[in-house]
């Protein structure tokens, strides 16, 4: 879908791409990583051409992109920037509407498009179409960001950080949806980012860069187990088997069946019965299924009363969702002190969880995988 | 303040004729609506420290009866001084009065500032003019010198405001078209910046009637005459070029440039970057530079009045020439009230163009 043949781009003396060449098949994710100043961005600007490159040619949908003019090649390419660049003195709707208005497109259709595109990426069309960029949260505005890169429906997104200037909470849901949007729609992406763990969990290829030079262009689990360079080994980090746990989601290694009561009430009987034999913490739910926390059976039984023994929390804080990667489940899993984690859906309700036990069976796996492979990968410097 | 310089300062001078020096009268020359002046202005004391900020409302009305009684209380000391005098006799506004005015001109800004409701503004501006028109037609402020004047002059005078307003408008009118797309050009390309920037800002350094007599050279030169209106509307557009082009420039340059990579990089050509994204963003700032031109302007025009055109600076001239103060006021105030009503009027455009998004939270 997408093609560099033997790009270059130099500024005087200084070489900012060299002899880059990289084939992005329809459907797919490729990420370009690499440390600051490696190229990523400049080549990313070449293929909608905000950067022209010094030599080579640029391929997309088999046109070379010099066969029309920059802004018509522009406007079929989805953008989306890491400060997200909304118009500030446009609405929701209007910045959605930007490269729609100009293709020219008629009202109706256009406002049907930003009703389509804010539920998709979870903004109520309602609430969110009449406000200005300032009253949205960063969250709220990156998913505007990437609602108007959307919006012409272009098979091709250029995304520049797109979720670099948000709280790693938040960037965590942002992937996710991402993730889950992309799996929608099969768009041709290229997606620059210097975060690892992201480059890991988003991509179907790393383009990992340095000094203007590919040093290695592979899924990300070739990149994990046989990384081309030591660069490309380093890069990657030494937690490999961890940053592998970004690929895994929450509901890939989920527990479903998972002991519940309602309310505390019934928390003495609910003692009493079977689930405080087969597990620890039974999950308190609402009439709705919603978490409300958990009791614990070990506290219980060592002589404590029923209500403290009960743990009461907040769902937004202390669950997972299902498309959460199973690195971030095990980084708040840990936070939090606790072996096990509740897996909600995005109004509370509980699904189920994830054990410490389930991550590691996943970890040994990878593991050993690394091991059969020879310990330490072989590197050629 | 208001208080203090109301009872303190001469509140009225009568003179035995318009030009020579007269003698000043206190506040209680002006009767009962002196005191009920002292009783404004206290009441104006009490509301600026009682309410500091929290209700501009009470300020407006503060400001508001200050105006009307300081009005009334003028007119009764004309009336009051001029009984028995000498009919060339002329009473004129003292220092006590000017500082009153000044006092609710400030508890009406301060007012309008926290005042968040537009009614309140409204009603307090209609009580003081209809108070003012009432105080002209019926409390004897037509008696007081400046009022005099007025009469004198007859419609001459409105003929002077007409041409200032004319010289100051049309100067206005060409440098925002010169301005503005100078102010653009600025923003684009550096080297042009330096020039035209350093340029306009030498014109805005060289006093204003050494501009008018600089001019009569290369105007007569190209043939034209040296006096009358077209210098005079020549200089003014100079002076009106610096604010414009400047903030044009600071509006255009102050754009957030991932916004405008934004734009660039979802096909927007330059035109309709420029029309769409940048110069929404910087009208604010445009409007700001043609308000501070337009205010420049509205002052200047009456140095204009030196090559002989007729604008409001004719009667300061001619008042500074007979020594008759009240006739320097005349042309002096409503060049203050033209400049406080372009002022306003071009922050009310300001809101009604600015997008809401981009508007200070505050408002």
């Amino acid at each position: 879908m997408i093609t560099l043949e033997h790009v270059s781009k130099h500024y005087g003396e200084t070489v900012a791409v060299d002899d880059l060449s990289l084939e992005v098949a329809q459907g797919e994710v490729c990420v370009l990583i690499g440390p600051s100043g490696c190229g990523k961005t400049t080549t990313l600007r070449m293929i909608n051409r905000l950067i022209e490159p010094t030599s080579g040619r640029i391929l997309v949908d088999g046109h070379d992109v010099t066969s029309v003019s920059p802004e018509q090649l522009r406007r079929g390419l989805g953008y989306a920037i890491q400060s997200v660049g909304l118009f500030p003195h446009v609405t929701v709707a209007g910045n959605i509407m930007t490269v729609p208005r100009l293709l020219g497109w008629d009202r109706p259709h256009m406002q049907a498009r930003v009703q389509e595109l804010l539920a998709l990426v979870g903004l109520d069309p309602a609430e969110y179409s009449d406000k200005y960029p300032r009253q949205l949260s960063g969250g709220e505005a990156q998913r505007v960001g990437v609602a108007r890169a959307l919006a012409a429906d272009p098979p091709v997104l250029l995304m520049d950080e797109p979720f670099g200037a948000v709280d790693p909470l938040t960037r965590e849901r942002l992937q996710a949806e991402f993730a889950r949007i992309q799996k929608e729609l099969r768009k041709s992406v290229i997606f620059v980012t210097h975060d690892v763990d992201e480059a890991i969990r988003l991509a179907d290829r790393i383009a990992l860069m340095r000094d203007g030079h590919l040093q290695q262009y592979d899924t990300p689990e070739a990149l994990l187990d046989h990384p081309a360079t030591k660069f490309v080994h380093d890069f990657m980090g030494a937690d490999r088997a961890l940053k592998r746990l970004g690929r895994v989601r929450v509901s890939d290694v989920m527990r479903n069946e998972v002991p519940t009561m309602q309310d505390g009430s019934g928390a003495e009987t609910m003692a009493q019965r079977a689930s405080c034999a087969e597990s620890r913490f039974v999950y308190i739910v609402d009439a709705g299924g919603r978490l409300e926390g958990w009791f614990d059976c070990v506290a219980f039984r060592e002589g404590r009363v029923a209500r403290d023994a009960i743990t009461s929390v907040d769902w937004r804080e202390a669950a997972v969702r299902p498309d959460t990667s199973l690195k971030e489940a095990l980084s708040r899993m840990l936070g939090q002190g606790f072996r096990s984690i509740a897996v909600v859906d995005g109004d509370g309700r509980l699904l189920g969880d994830v054990a410490l036990a389930g991550i590691e069976e996943t970890m040994t796996a990878g593991d050993a995988y690394i091991t059969h492979a020879g310990g330490e990968p072989e590197v050629d410097v | 303040m208001a208080l203090v310089a109301c009872l303190a300062l001469p509140f009225a001078v009568l003179r035995p004729n318009r030009i020579v020096a007269g003698v000043s009268h206190a506040v209680w020359s002006a009767g009962g609506f002196g005191l009920l002046l002292v009783a404004a202005c206290l009441a104006g004391a009490v509301a600026s420290v009682a309410t500091l900020r929290r209700r501009g409302s009470w300020l407006l009305a503060a400001a508001s009866a200050i105006t009307v009684v300081l009005a009334w209380a003028l007119g009764a000391a004309a009336s009051t001084l001029l009984r028995g005098a000498a009919p060339f006799a002329r009473v004129s506004i003292g220092g006590g009065a000017w500082l009153a005015l000044a006092g609710a001109a400030v508890l009406w800004f301060a007012g309008a500032h926290g005042e968040r409701g537009r009614w309140a503004l409204g009603v307090s501006s209609s009580v003081a003019t209809l108070g003012l028109l009432g105080a002209g037609a019926f409390g004897g402020l037509g008696r007081l010198s400046i009022a005099v004047e007025y009469a004198n002059q007859g419609p001459q005078f409105w003929q002077l405001v007409g041409t200032h307003l004319a010289v100051a408008g049309t100067a206005l009118g060409i440098a925002m078209v010169i301005g503005v797309p100078f102010g653009v050009v600025c923003a684009r390309a550096p080297r042009v910046r330096a020039v035209v920037l350093a340029v306009v800002g030498i014109i805005q350094t060289v006093p204003s009637l050494a501009l008018l007599g600089l001019l009569i050279v290369p105007l007569a030169a190209l043939g034209l005459p040296g006096i009358g209106p077209l210098p005079g509307i020549i200089a003014l557009t100079l002076y009106a070029l610096l604010p414009i082009v400047r903030d044009t420039y600071v509006g255009l340059a102050g754009v957030d440039a991932a916004i405008v990579d934004a734009g660039r990089g979802m096909g927007m050509s330059r035109s309709q970057l420029l029309l769409r994204v940048e110069a929404p963003l910087a009208l604010p700032l445009v409007i700001e530079g043609i308000r501070s031109a337009a205010v420049l302007v509205i002052g200047i025009a009456a140095v204009v009045a030196f090559i002989g055109v007729g604008t409001l600076g004719q009667l300061i001239f001619l008042g500074i020439g007979q020594t008759a103060d009240d006739l320097v006021l005349l042309g002096a105030v409503p060049m203050v009230v033209l400049a406080i009503a372009a002022d306003g009027a071009l922050r009310l455009l300001s809101r009604a163009l600015v997008s809401p998004g981009i508007r200070e939270a505050a408002s």
